[in-house]
């Protein structure tokens, strides 16, 4: 069964997926029983759960850190089995972000390179409109001003916003935002939020954030609630 | 990212740079041991270089000589022997058969550079009541210069060799109590001959010093009764190397005997290659410290920077990406290392020049610095530093952006 909340393009859509881990016996332990979604573009999504229901899992699927054990991942359409290992971690650069909960951006660089930094794996990018985009998306975050900061000499909101303008910088169909609010004061998260959603309104980039926090989950447009590895709400 | 580098350049640079204190430690681990290889090559090259020098200074690359007499069995005409022991007869001065052609032959040929006929026997020097006994040889003195450098060890006189002059060693000059001008006696078994010392020389050599009289070959010739004849003919080549080949090709040419420096001093020469195998061993013991000081750290940073390597990941690097990050961290640190090394090594070098002095203030050996050795050197260090990071580099690119992300 295939679940649809909105009438739009679907931007993922996940088809009975399941996924095991070895136990390191003959026995293995399947985490995802068979998971059904389709999120189409500009829906902005909690993932809710309780811990060790498999919301992780799913998570490094959809981002395609993880491969899924069986079943039918579509990412813009396109079906992700059978792509090579070259092939899906460029898929990954091009059409999804990342927001982690503990930020990791790269300490070495300034706020700015760290945003750059997709655009310089992916390659072929003028120095110039690397930088030009850069600044752009922190100005959208508003940390333009802290742009030549070294990442380690920002605060975690700051941190958090810059991994947000990051994850813009490829401009992917999908960001995938893992407890991005779990390690920051009510105020920051409150920040980190509300920029979220500004950029899902005013971009329309889809979003699906998992997180612990109900009164987050409440605000999104939709709560997808996964209990021992199914969707039991969506 | 002013600069426009790739990618993993300006991964790879940032990480180092970040890690300052670990990359500087690293760093000079690698220049230490390329100053080390460096300048114990140099030393090396130029210890060997000196004996050599020292050694070619003074003596032809090869020598031709007659072939020895020797004795044969009494075997008459039924076969059996009659005088089945044979002892080695006494060896007289014997001479070389057309030697003037035989010179002039081997002064055509491309590959050499001096050719000197010497005429040498044993005498004794009567001066007053005192006898000693002595080596006589005869030379062309503008010949034999070219071979043996006397004119830079005369001490006393000229190397001029009138016939009725002689150059005699500074030991022997000391025993009989002479001095250049001063008059002493020469006698063989054939002659005596007074002659006038011309010049004092030093060979280096006390023993030698106290035995050798140079004597024009003419002069020579008549004091050995060897009237116009040669008992050796002295080549020096213009590939001292090349000597033993020649000297093989020469004794089958001209049926004579032949000796060259190489095989003549066989002793000196294991006794450099038990040398170099040494250096060889200690230059490699020190090189795998430094690749495996280089590798440590590398894999230590490589734990350290698993979430960034996650993270990379993420965005897009690929596998490759984050191998070649590491790669060229392995290849930056050995080349740093490598031209801190070249630097050390050159003020090693003229440290050496200033305090490893003669007592007469000249230096004990001289040693060169070549850019070759410095190029070479930060070549292979620069692979090494690449090589080494192979393991860590593999590793991380192999770690799981699930695994590496969470840490």
């Amino acid at each position: 069964m295939v679940d649809t909340k909105t009438n739009g393009v679907p931007v993922l859509e996940l088809r009975g997926i399941r996924k095991s881990f070895s136990t390191g016996t003959e026995f293995e332990t399947e985490v995802l029983h068979g998971i059904d979604l389709v999120v189409n573009k500009g829906e902005f999504c909690a993932v809710i759960g309780p811990s060790g229901s498999g919301k992780s899992t799913l998570l490094n699927i959809i981002g395609l850190l993880d491969r899924q054990t069986a079943g039918t991942m579509l990412i813009e359409g396109k079906d992700t089995n059978g792509l090579s290992d070259a092939e899906i971690t460029s898929l990954r650069g091009r059409a999804i972000g990342f927001v982690f909960q503990y930020h990791h951006l790269i300490t070495a660089f300034t706020a700015a390179e760290n945003v750059e930094m997709p655009m310089l794996v992916d390659r072929g990018w003028p120095d110039g409109e690397m930088r030009e985009t850069a600044v752009g998306l922190l100005d959208k975050v508003g940390l333009s001003k802290w742009k030549d900061n070294l990442a380690s000499r920002m605060s975690g909101g700051q941190q958090q916003r810059v991994a947000i303008a990051r994850s813009l910088a490829m401009n992917p169909a999908l960001i995938l935002a893992d407890e991005p609010t779990g390690n920051l004061d009510t105020k920051s998260a409150d920040d980190v939020f509300a920029l979220m959603r500004a950029v899902n309104s005013s971009q329309g980039t889809t979003f699906l954030i998992i997180t612990h926090n109900l009164d987050l989950a409440s605000r999104t447009d939709r709560i997808i609630e996964i209990v021992d590895g199914k969707i039991v709400r969506t | 990212m002013n600069i426009p580098l790739p990618f993993e350049f300006i991964v790879a640079l940032r990480f180092l740079k970040e890690g300052s204190s670990q990359t500087a430690l690293t760093v000079i681990g690698a220049a230490v041991g390329v100053s080390v290889i460096v300048f114990m090559t140099a030393m090396l090259t130029g210890v060997q270089a000196n004996i050599f020098n020292q050694v070619l200074s003074e003596q032809a690359h090869i020598n031709v000589s007659p072939v020895e007499e020797a004795a044969r069995p009494l075997r008459p005409a039924d076969g059996a022997l009659e005088l089945p022991i044979l002892q080695k007869p006494t060896q007289r001065i014997s001479t070389i058969d057309q030697w003037q052609e035989i010179v002039r032959a081997l002064r055509d040929r491309p590959d050499v550079v001096a050719v000197s006929p010497t005429v040498a026997g044993s005498g004794s020097v009567v001066l007053g009541e005192t006898t000693k006994g002595v080596s006589i040889t005869g030379i062309e003195p503008e010949a034999y210069y070219k071979i043996s450098d006397i004119p830079s060890k005369i001490i006393s006189g000229a190397s001029d060799l009138p016939p009725s002059s002689a150059l005699i060693g500074k030991e022997l000059a000391d025993d009989l109590g002479v001095a250049t001008g001063d008059k002493l006696r020469l006698r063989t078994s054939a002659i005596d001959v007074i002659y006038t010392v011309g010049g004092i020389f030093d060979l280096g050599n006390r023993q030698a010093n106290g035995r050798t009289i140079l004597v024009s070959l003419r002069s020579a010739q008549s004091l050995l009764s060897v009237p116009g004849g040669v008992s050796g003919i002295g080549i020096t080549l213009a590939d001292p190397y090349q000597a033993e080949v020649v000297s093989s090709e020469l004794r089958s040419s001209l049926g004579l005997n032949t000796e060259s420096w190489i095989k003549a001093l066989e002793q000196l020469f294991t006794a450099l290659r038990t040398q170099n195998i040494s250096f060889y061993s200690i230059q490699f013991f020190v090189a795998l410290a430094v690749a495996l000081g280089i590798a440590s750290v590398l894999v230590v940073s490589v734990v350290q920077r698993s979430s960034e390597i996650g993270i990379l990941r993420a965005m897009g690097a690929s596998r490759g990406q984050v191998m070649r990050v590491f790669l060229v961290q392995g290849a930056i640190v050995g080349l740093a290392g490598s031209v801190a090394g070249s630097a050390l090594a050159y003020v090693f070098v003229a440290l050496w020049k200033m305090l490893a002095r003669n007592p007469d203030g000249t230096v004990f050996f001289p040693i060169n610095l070549p850019l070759s050795l410095i190029l070479i050197t930060g070549g292979v260090a620069t692979l090494t530093g690449l090589f080494t990071a192979v393991l860590p580099a593999v590793s991380a690119a192999r770690l799981s952006p699930v695994d590496a992300i969470r840490g």
